[in-house]
């Protein structure tokens, strides 16, 4: 049961997480998976009281990688997010098996296309989603649990 | 009692923040000296510079007024304020707590006021059932 979503946003916790998603899934526990984050004991408490109700964890990739499979077999569910692709293909490469992962945030920056409202590409970007699908990781594309789950591959026909 | 007023800014999700000062001029008046964000199409190190950039004048703090607690809105503001002693952020926010900021951001220091509109939120929330005819 453990890991019920694994999760790519540029914006970490927030609302769609906390509220949208918080409140489908009902996740007891959310691993925050960002070495930036880990190396900064500020950023580990404001990420882990933005979330009441739920136990916050803010971990590297190496320690995520290192107990993503002992958390996945308890029982109470369990979140998994990372800020972006480049993070995801590094724990995947880590060890962590993840089957997929939910592209929900991945904002304009300069030099990447837009898909849709919600998610820029670049070339890197894509090299990555071509990695992990490569490791038979799926990439679907869904910011709030109300909206249609698309393959990322469906938006960037270049992926295909 | 303080001479100086209070600066505020207003960041929420979509378009609420500029809905939500339109709305307050309605009740109050023309406003001035009030700023408005919006997290749309933003990604986290973008609304948190957007912030950073817009309070970085305030030398004597201020108020960020934001939606809801663990949005994207507060956290960034969080993160704004880091270093910033004097600046508080406030969720929750809803038309009588920005109301009540308007008449009082002249006659309080900004802690004081911070903690008047958390009151202020808390209490304009009322419950009043119907009656049987």
């Amino acid at each position: 049961m453990s890991w019920v979503n694994h999760r790519i946003d540029d914006r970490l916790i927030h609302g769609q997480v906390v509220i949208a998603w918080g409140e489908h899934l009902r996740p007891r526990r959310l691993w925050v998976v960002d070495d930036r984050s880990a190396a900064n004991a500020w950023e580990r408490d404001l990420l882990a009281s933005a979330a009441p109700g739920i136990d916050v964890r803010v971990l590297g990739v190496a320690d995520a990688a290192a107990g993503y499979v002992a958390l996945g077999v308890e029982a109470a569910p369990a979140m998994l997010l990372v800020r972006d692709l480049a993070t995801a293909l590094a724990l995947v490469e880590a060890g962590a098996p993840v089957p997929a992962f939910t592209v929900g945030g991945l904002h304009y920056a300069p030099g990447k296309d837009k898909l849709n409202e919600y998610v820029y590409l670049d070339a890197a970007d894509r090299e990555r989603a071509r990695a992990l699908r490569a490791r038979g990781v799926r990439l679907d594309v869904q910011d709030v649990p109300a909206s249609r789950p698309q393959p990322l591959d469906a938006l960037d026909p270049s992926l295909a | 009692m303080t001479e100086s007023r209070v600066p505020a800014l207003l960041v929420m999700h979509a378009d609420l923040a500029s809905a939500l000062l339109r709305a307050a001029e309605k009740v109050y008046g023309p406003i001035d000296g009030v700023e408005v964000l919006s997290n749309e199409g933003l990604s986290r190190d973008a609304l948190e510079g957007a912030i950073a950039d817009r309070v970085r004048g305030w030398s004597a703090g201020g108020l960020v007024l934001t939606d809801f607690w663990g949005g994207s809105c507060h956290i960034c503001g969080m993160a704004a304020a880091r270093g910033h002693g004097e600046l508080v952020i406030v969720s929750g926010l809803n038309l009588p707590t920005l109301l009540d900021y308007l008449h009082n951001r002249d006659r309080y220091g900004v802690q004081e006021l911070a903690e008047r509109l958390q009151k202020k939120g808390q209490d304009s929330i009322r419950l009043q059932r119907g009656q049987s005819a």
